[in-house]
């Protein structure tokens, strides 16, 4: 995990590095050491250092910057490992006090000093006991504004605030009881503002395996911590506008709720009396009305019964909208059957036959189911009005391995020109003075079948019937606004 | 304030005169239910409480005889107490919680149902835009709640 923290950030800086190669080394002293293990360093960190570069910009290439830190990482870790070492050995060959290989260890010195000099991460060494640096590379004097002639007579006291001072050397010393490599979280006050650093840290061995310096290599994760600080604001921003629009969506259905009560109560009770008091001047006073006025209260009466039917369509309409969608297993068939009875008794002077096929079961909103069926049905029933032998039928088949239910007729059709009207609220394709209706049945059917996830659709040939199918469930079992639906388990 | 004197007064109910209680706040729909009833050769009293304050004051008054109606009609949209705050105190209350009451309104929303029936409805009647289905259903419930029907608070009146 570490590492694509790091990975995150090392990427950045280092495909920004610009640090110019490094002057003439001063007299920073990691001691002389035997020329094979400074060659032999020079070649590893190179090596790490390349294969960092390279993945940082392959993975730019291929954008994935989060692989391409790891790597990096992966990268700093070996030149810590390699690093380490050679501290080693340059203890050692310190005591040994070799004058001979000298020279060739300080030309391997260069070397390594020029190689931590253009990196883009942050190096430095400091001793355990006093605190003391013994080396810082080129990033660390641009970043402190400390040359190295300098910082090796100073503590972390001499160079940062007081605070930090005492928290860098706390981490310096826990490494060094710890006596392993560590990983630090770390925030140091530059020239271009407050940067925060990944600090992999790690104790250095003198030959009695006595620890006495730390190292470090810090990685600036700034930019990294920004975009997480970002992501976590925008996440944050998202939750919170889901969280409104939630509430206002529940405002809103609270309002339509509030609306359909109102339609519900307050816009019927005038129907009411309307129908009432032409029904009180019929009665009472049928004697002082001549044919024209009790035919005309008739036609009042019959308006104000088709807007008390209207009202009770729309209501049904905006309920199947509102109310919440709960499945559960459904024989379609029964309830087909209770419909049919339904319209039998309402309508006693029609024979119609109901042919009601067996196995129709599906798993839906029973409720909302019922008012769709009671719809088709009615339509069906009413349709076949003129028909001498009128056939109502509910049945199922399969079409491209989607299940559908059909209800079908043998009444008036409908020129399939029109179909696309159908199931569009007040839109009629017969004249009320052939058949009755209001127009929003339709409508509800396909709102209750969306709301399922399924779809509903006619065919139809004038004066030879309609067939009205729809499924219940979307192509390969989606069935959207289920998965926001928790409630579907608790059955009613 | 229905409670504290149920404590004092003994539980005493008025003889029972067959009285239709009807709490409706519309002046049109009282003159068309007193129309239903005529029409259906329904004649017994009917006094009228035009909003949910006065129902409770005709059933439980602080001083004076309480009306004992034999059938409740009770509307549920009404100024000042609704007629489910009126249910409540009928059910609360000693006196009153054996009434008959029909929820007999315009509302045909499932939240009004489902209260009515939670706090103690006998029954819940849809009033219907047709009059002449007004008038069959003020029929029916004539018919089985005035003559069918034996409530409790009945036999309480009777057996005085």
């Amino acid at each position: 995990m570490p590492s694509t923290e790091l990975g995150a950030s090392a990427a950045s800086p280092r495909s920004s590095s610009s640090v110019p190669f490094s002057g003439p080394t001063e007299s920073v002293s990691v001691a002389p050491a035997n020329t094979p293990g400074w060659a032999a360093l020079a070649v590893a960190v190179a090596t790490a250092a390349t294969v960092g570069l390279l993945a940082v910009v392959v993975g730019g290439a291929i954008g994935r910057p989060d692989l391409a830190g790891a790597v990096a990482v992966c990268a700093d870790l070996i030149i810590l490992v390699l690093f380490g070492a050679v501290a080693v050995r340059a203890g050692r060959a310190q005591m040994q006090g070799r004058a001979a290989a000298e020279s060739d260890a300080q030309a391997s010195h260069n070397q390594l000093q020029k190689l931590i000099d253009n990196t883009a991460a942050v190096i430095y060494m400091k001793r355990i006991d006093n605190g003391r640096y013994l080396l810082v590379n080129r990033e660390w004097e641009r970043l402190f504004k400390v040359g190295r002639e300098r910082v090796i007579n100073l503590t972390d006291q001499g160079v940062f605030p007081p605070e930090l001072a005492a928290e860098l050397r706390e981490n310096d010393l826990w490494t060094a009881r710890q006596g392993r490599t560590v990983q630090f979280e770390e925030t140091a006050q530059t020239d271009i503002g407050p940067r925060t650093y990944v600090s992999v840290k790690f104790p250095v061995f003198d030959s009695k395996a006595e620890p006495y310096a730390v190292c470090g290599i810090s990685t600036d994760i700034t930019e990294w911590k920004q975009a997480e600080h970002e992501a976590r604001t925008l996440a944050a921003e998202l939750e919170t506008r889901v969280r409104n629009r939630t509430a206002e969506l529940e405002a809103s259905n609270k309002e339509l709720d509030a609306f359909a009560y109102t339609v519900s109560h307050d816009l019927r009770a005038p129907l009411r009396s309307l129908h009432g008091y032409s029904q009180a001047l019929l009665d009472d006073y049928t004697d002082q009305l001549d044919e024209d006025g009790r035919e005309y209260l008739g036609r009042l009466q019959a308006n104000v019964a088709r807007m008390g039917h209207m009202i009770d369509d729309l209501l049904n309409l905006s309920r199947s909208t509102r109310v919440e969608l709960v499945r559960s297993d459904v024989d379609l068939g029964a309830i087909a059957h209770e419909i049919a009875e339904e319209l039998a008794t309402a309508d006693p002077h029609r024979q119609v036959k109901v042919i009601v096929h067996d196995g129709l079961r599906t798993h839906a909103d029973p409720d909302l189911l019922l008012l769709l069926l009671r719809n088709l049905m009615a339509n069906a029933w009413k349709f076949t009005g003129r028909n001498a032998e009128p056939v109502v039928e509910v049945d199922q088949c399969e079409r491209a391995g989607e299940t559908l239910f059909v209800v079908r007729d043998n009444g008036a059709g409908f020129d399939m020109r029109y179909a696309d009207k159908l199931f569009t609220a007040f839109k009629r394709l017969h004249p009320a003075a052939e058949f009755e209706g209001t127009g929003i049945g339709l409508a509800i059917v396909a709102r209750i079948v969306h709301r399922h996830g399924g779809r509903v659709f006619a065919e139809a040939v004038p004066d030879q019937g309609a067939s009205f199918y729809f499924s219940l469930e979307g192509p390969m079992n989606e069935q959207p606004g289920q998965a926001a639906r928790p409630a579907l388990v608790g059955a009613k | 304030m229905s409670t504290s004197q149920a404590a004092e007064a003994p539980i005493r109910a008025a003889p029972n005169d067959g009285t239709i209680l009807l709490v409706e706040d519309s002046p049109d729909d009282v003159v068309l239910t007193k129309r239903a009833l005529r029409k259906n050769n329904i004649g017994n009293r009917v006094i009228v409480a035009d909003d949910g304050e006065q129902a409770i004051e005709y059933l439980l008054p602080a001083n004076g005889k309480p009306i004992v109606p034999e059938l409740i009609l009770l509307d549920i949209n009404l100024p000042k107490l609704s007629g489910l705050d009126v249910l409540r105190a009928i059910r609360s209350d000693e006196r009153t919680k054996y009434l008959s009451v029909v929820v007999l309104t315009t509302s045909s929303e499932e939240q009004d149902i489902v209260s009515s029936y939670d706090l103690g409805a006998n029954s819940y009647v849809r009033k219907p835009v047709e009059f002449d289905n007004f008038l069959e259903a003020v029929r029916v419930l004539g018919l089985y709640w005035l003559l069918v029907n034996q409530t409790a608070a009945h036999t309480r009146g009777t057996a005085e």
